[in-house]
């Protein structure tokens, strides 16, 4: 088993991430902003229906318009289309403008089907089908014990609808490529993608190529959430209109609104839920029924009761509605920050009508079998502390007279992140000193760069700016795609492991050049190599006894050195306007574990940033579709909202991180700190005005209507 | 104005521009009803003699970053289409294209704008900042922004550092509240917002410190 | 975005002749025009671009004779203006409020007064009313952001100008020359309700200009808005109100609400309530109830009115005392 150096002197310090710069002044290069020579444009026709099929298309006069250089229609007569913005066609064209127009100049008959895009028609009786076979798909139901008569003899039950709105992951760099050929028999392509090594797989299919024949860059991408793993129609799309040119680059990137209604989404989740508890506090049963729509693709497969797994008695039931819609993708956690709000809204509900804290109603109701809970029982108190909870918090709706009330809430999360082996990472030590770190992973703003660097610059006692961390190139060893958490955990073991032997190498290489020294005497810091105690030459000279011959190893996956499985808990502070309903967050609150921490700096940026999704989540952010047209009416960053500066609160982070846990090596942080901000939230409003708000994100719509019905039936 | 080069000098599919403001102006129409014919067509020709109407394609040229540029756009062309398709200036990103989130965010004239709702033929003859001409050393934005993990995937970032240079350069002594309403029009899905503020007081009190 | 030809000159009069053909549009800070464009939802032959006409520009006058602004006055000099800022703390309010810095040193006056409907029905190409197969998409769809006032008709989109909303409070009048001449209107006669699609929301004519806005003194004058977002957002609904007081009595009262009609709505209902009343929070409170007495919201947008009820008693509150009740510290 390997282990991490026990007194490091790179890892879990605060590094400046090593591109920062380049992306900070403008000059690092996204795949969007690469203008290979001849470059022409590609533009993409997606449907204008929610459902039809495609009678006719005819192509002639765009094909003859000036610039056009390439026209490829995708989805021929007969082709049904499933949603607004389903692929069509696809141009290139010598400027971006000529592209536009000639997308606009083919000619399309449409037979117009009738859809169901939003739930309700989905799964309503007669329904038009989205596929043949029906619509609703029954998801995987559980039952433990005997939910209905524990709930029968429960102290105290709620029974409500809670509902989160389906999102969109609206990554600022739209999915695309640009890619070109040389002959018939390379490819060249720049992704941007979350799976450098596994879009080239898919490039190489779609030219009828070997894989080693096409390399993919990702140097930068800019944001995938989940959603950026394969090639997609559009990118496939892109290097046959490049063959067809002649093998010309196309560069071809979606437009907002293609890439709201096409490139994925998180899907929505309602549930009925009861929820019954004994008069000690403890929940004896729960039974819910819910379900959800990720359009054309799967919906949430809902973990009910999430966290709380120790409850003795309960039954899940959960379909898929299938709608007229893009399919869903992953998005950062996937079914967890779902799950966490329909389950800790619930658990709220059921400690306010027991009349105990929910703070000590959750603590009581930890899965005592599961290993996350000694975590949360160890975060509550921090964060509890952190946020004020025994002072501010007040009962629900004892919350003061004025029209503005303030309100706490919390909820808890857990996610897994491990690593996989499989993958390696190259290290090359040449004889001038410098050092290169070579895998096909990609950063996808995560800091996995300057992390491998750090890696390395720990083994050999140098700074993470004295090495060539060199990933986002398909040619490189096979590296990890970005999804789950697992990058870090995943590219760490091999990248400790290839530079490690590099360093057992370079002593065995240069030993003898040291008063004959042994192997095992040397070691590397502060950028000197030691014998016995003693600094015997910097890096540099050490290196050149190298000679001629460079020192180059493959690292695989080691044991030891990454772990899997994180708890956290998020507090939220709330101010709610109650004439106006609007909602401001004051404070966050995030503690989280994920075991060793490599760079303190990016870590953090993580948690902030998975909290500010999460706030997105809780206060702004649903895909708004049209029952009649089956149109998204939002496909923008318009009415598609998302924070800015003036909306995000005080945000503490800290790293729940004891010695032991440390010795649980490294885990991801990616995606834990986004699941429960938006069900702390709403448990926050609910808390300062006094009634559940039961429909997701909590704007002044959604906290006026449930003041109102709160209100009409005299509960307000 | 800087000079222009109509390339389809008709731009009107064979029908001269004298013959659209006389034969099919609105103002020329009712000229002639209320018997000022002549004159109302000698001021369109005075209009048009003073005017130029550009169409098809033309050339412009750019002042970006202190350089002057050339190059072919169509009237619709966008600064920000422009800037990135036709002389590789890429700091500035496309994001949503409609003016609501500011990775496009350039300085014009000293004015912060987002360029994929501005025309690039609109901007001849002023000057063009984007981030790329900024300094990037100890104290200045980048740098802060850099520092302070402003960034995660950097695809607002470009936006987020031309607004807060554009801010902090006419706002010197802002608090953090203003700092925020100063970068209010940029959006970023990362969620780096708590770094970006850390990176503009940094740059704010670097300023001052100088 | 559809090719156009394109000039920039350097005079109204010149600006009037190059707007005098079929299909031309006046291009100012772009921010509306261009994303309309981008959506072919107008798709201009010709643009011509009246921002940098020097004759537009410019804010002149003072608090006791009244303002003028020059159409082509970017919101940022409005916001930048202490004069105005102090003598119509309504427009300051409203104006700091819209959009973002960007949108601010973009935009111009008449360009926010003469933007288009942000309805996302309108947006997506159904046309202003939102018909499609005879239906409205509106009222069988999502509404939550429609009107709530004048529901009966078919024009059920917003009307997007927060500006207009308090330049009518403020009974400023609006300066339009076009091919015919010159004629001055009050601001809020630059609105209409259309009655059947293709029917402009605007009474500015293709071929004219907005060239001034002039603002008369004004009494004790104030905004409210309600938004989702702090950062840049639309409001909700939003109010402005302008009372002119004979010593602690009302004696005149403006007061105009955004977002709930489709066109900026004078709330007459308000307005009697106020005049010849004792300024107090209990009066404003009371034309807040009388301005949403008439509302009648759509499917999904009755949080509105007791959002436009609250929006109205606070403008009148700010207007009057400055602070609210609902203010911290």
């Amino acid at each position: 088993m390997a282990e991490w150096p026990a007194s490091p002197s790179v890892i879990g310090k605060r590094i400046p991430r090593l591109d920062g710069l380049l992306k900070a002044s403008g000059k690092a290069k996204y795949p969007s902003d690469v203008h290979p020579k001849g470059l022409l444009f590609g533009a993409m026709l997606y449907s204008p229906h929610a459902h039809a099929k495609v009678k006719s298309i005819d192509t002639k006069t765009a094909e003859k318009l000036p610039g056009v250089k390439a026209v490829l229609v995708i989805a021929g007569p007969g082709t049904t289309l499933r949603y607004h913005g389903d692929d069509i066609a696809a141009v290139a064209a010598e400027t971006e403008e000529q592209a536009r127009d000639a997308i606009r100049a083919i000619k399309i008959e449409y037979d117009v089907l009738p859809h169901v895009v939003t739930e309700a028609q989905s799964m309503a009786e007669g329904a038009p089908e989205v596929f043949k076979g029906g619509n609703v798909k029954k998801g995987r139901g559980q039952t433990k014990g005997k939910p209905e008569d524990a709930m029968a003899s429960a102290a105290a039950t709620i029974e409500a609808t809670y509902t989160v709105p389906m999102i969109t992951h609206v990554c600022l760099e739209t999915h695309g490529l640009t890619v070109g050929l040389e002959g018939e028999k390379k490819a060249t392509a720049w992704a941007s993608t979350q799976n450098v090594y596994g879009i080239a797989g898919d490039l190489a299919q779609a030219l009828e190529l070997d894989r080693g024949d096409v390399t993919v860059y990702t140097e930068f991408m800019g944001g995938g959430f989940g959603s950026k793993f394969n090639a997609d129609v559009w990118g496939t799309t892109a290097a046959k209109l490049s063959k067809m040119a002649g093998g010309r680059p196309v560069k071809m990137f979606l437009d907002r609104e293609q890439e709201h209604c096409a490139a994925g989404n998180r899907p929505s989740a309602t549930a009925h839920i009861k929820m019954g508890a004994d008069r000690e506090g403890k929940i004896v049963s729960v039974i819910a029924e819910g379900h959800s729509t990720g359009g054309v693709g799967n919906g949430t497969n809902m973990i009910l009761p999430y966290v709380y797994r120790g409850v003795p008695h309960y039954s899940v039931g959960q379909a898929n509605a299938l709608t007229n819609r893009g399919g869903s993708r992953a998005m950062r956690a996937p079914n967890h920050p779902q799950s966490c709000i329909l389950t800790e809204a619930a658990v709220d509900d059921l400690a306010e009508k027991l009349g105990m804290d929910p703070l000590e109603f959750r603590l009581k109701n930890l899965d005592p079998g599961s290993p996350m809970t000694p975590i949360y029982q160890a975060e509550i108190p921090i964060g509890a502390e952190l946020i004020g909870w025994r002072e501010k918090r007040k009962p629900r709706g004892k919350t003061g007279t004025g029209p503005i009330r303030t309100g706490l809430g919390m909820a808890l999360h857990t996610w897994g992140g491990g690593g996989n082996p499989g993958k390696q990472v190259s290290c090359t030590i040449h004889p001038d000193g410098s050092v290169d770190i070579k895998t096909a992973t990609q950063d996808i703003g995560t800091g996995a760069r300057t992390i491998l660097a750090m890696i390395a610059a720990e083994i050999l006692g140098l700074q993470p700016t004295e090495i060539n961390s060199l990933i986002g190139n398909s040619s490189y060893p096979p590296g990890q795609p970005s999804g789950g958490s697992t990058t870090t955990p995943t590219m760490a073991p091999p990248c400790y492991d290839a530079v490690t032997k590099a360093r057992d190498a370079l002593f065995k290489k240069v030993a003898s050049a040291f008063n004959n020294a042994r192997p095992e005497d040397l070691s590397l810091k502060q950028g000197q190599l030691w014998a016995g105690g003693e600094p015997v030459a910097s890096w540099k000279e050490a290196c050149r006894k190298l000679g001629t011959s460079p020192i180059s190893v493959t690292g695989e996956f080691v044991d030891g050195l990454s772990s899997t499985g994180v708890g956290g808990c998020q507090f939220a502070e709330v101010s709610v306007d109650l004439e106006t309903g609007e909602v401001k967050v004051k404070k966050i609150v995030a503690i989280q574990d994920s075991g060793l921490i490599l760079d303190l700096l990016t870590w953090e940026s993580q948690v902030y940033g998975g909290v500010i999704m999460g706030l997105n989540y809780g206060l702004f952010e649903e895909v708004v579709m049209d029952p009649t047209s089956g149109r998204m009416l939002n496909p923008d960053m318009e009415w598609y909202k998302l924070a800015g500066a003036s909306d995000i609160p005080e945000i503490v982070v800290r790293a729940y991180s004891p010695p032991d846990e440390k010795g649980r090596q490294v885990i991801g942080v990616g995606e834990p700190p986004t699941i429960s901000t938006a069900a702390a939230i709403g448990n926050a409003v609910s808390n300062a005005i006094g009634v559940r708000v039961t429909e997701w994100p909590m704007s002044p719509r959604n906290v006026l209507n449930a003041l109102a019905t709160a209100s009409r039936e005299g509960r307000a | 104005m800087t000079e222009q080069k109509p390339r389809d000098p008709g731009g009107l599919g064979g029908q001269s521009r004298r013959d659209f403001l006389r034969g099919s102006g609105v103002a020329a129409a009712t000229a002639v009803l209320t018997g000022q014919a002549a004159g109302v067509l000698d001021e369109a020709q005075a209009a048009e003699e003073s005017t130029k109407v550009l169409s098809g394609t033309v050339e412009i040229t750019l002042k970006v970053n202190g350089q002057e540029r050339s190059c072919e756009v169509e009237p619709r062309s966008t600064l920000l289409d422009t800037l990135r398709n036709r002389l590789d200036v890429t700091g500035p990103k496309r994001v949503c294209d409609r003016g609501s989130c500011g990775a496009c965010s350039a300085i014009v004239d000293g004015e912060l704008v987002y360029s994929c709702t501005t025309l690039a033929v609109s901007c001849q003859g002023k000057t063009i900042e984007t981030l790329e001409s900024f300094e990037t050393g100890e104290g200045s934005v980048p740098h802060a922004f850099h520092q302070n993990d402003g960034l995660m995937c950097g695809y607002c970032t470009p936006g987020f550092v031309t607004a807060c240079k554009a801010y902090l350069d006419k706002h010197p002594n802002a608090t953090e509240e203003e700092i925020r309403k100063g970068i209010d029009g940029n959006i970023c899905r990362c969620g780096t917002y708590v770094g970006v503020l850390a990176a503009a007081k940094a740059a704010a009190q670097a300023k001052k410190g100088a | 975005m559809k090719a156009f030809e394109y000039a920039a000159p350097t005079t109204v009069d010149a600006a009037l002749k190059l707007l005098g053909g079929p299909n031309a549009a006046a291009l100012a800070g772009g921010t509306d025009l261009l994303g309309r464009a981008k959506d072919y939802v107008t798709s201009p032959d010709r643009v011509v671009y009246v921002k940098e006409i020097k004759e537009l520009g410019g804010i002149t006058g003072d608090a006791k004779s009244g303002m003028t602004l020059g159409a082509a006055t970017p919101l940022s000099e409005i916001v930048h203006h202490s004069g105005i800022r102090e003598a119509y703390p309504a427009l300051w309010q409203a104006t700091s409020e819209i959009g973002s810095i960007q949108i601010r040193n973009m935009s111009t006056v008449g360009g926010n007064l003469l933007q288009r409907p942000r309805c996302w029905y309108f947006r997506a190409g159904f046309g202003l009313l939102g018909m499609k197969d005879g239906q409205s998409l509106v009222r069988a769809g999502d509404n939550r952001y429609h009107a709530i006032f004048q529901t009966d008709g078919d024009a059920l989109f917003v009307s997007p100008s927060s500006l207009a909303v308090a330049l009518i409070a403020l009974d400023a009048s609006a300066k339009v020359r076009g091919p015919k001449g010159e004629r001055t209107v009050k601001v809020e006669e630059l609105y209409r309700v259309p009655r059947r699609e293709g029917e402009s929301e605007l009474t500015v004519e293709p071929g004219e200009l907005l060239t001034h806005v002039m603002i008369p003194a004004a009494g004790k004058n104030g905004a409210y808005e309600a938004r989702q977002k702090q950062a840049q957002d639309w409001p909700l609904v939003m109010s402005a109100v302008n009372l002119t007081m004979q010593g602690d009595t009302i004696s005149k009262a403006r007061v105009v609400i955004y977002g709930v009609a489709p066109i900026p709505w004078r709330s007459e209902a308000a307005e009697r309530v106020l005049v010849g009343k004792k300024f107090s929070p209990e009066v404003a409170a009371e034309a807040g109830t009388a301005a949403v007495e008439a509302a009648r919201p759509l499917s999904m947008n009755a949080y509105k009115v007791p959002m436009t009820r609250t929006v109205v008693k606070r403008a009148l509150i700010r207007a009057v005392q400055g602070k609210g009740y609902w203010e911290e510290g």
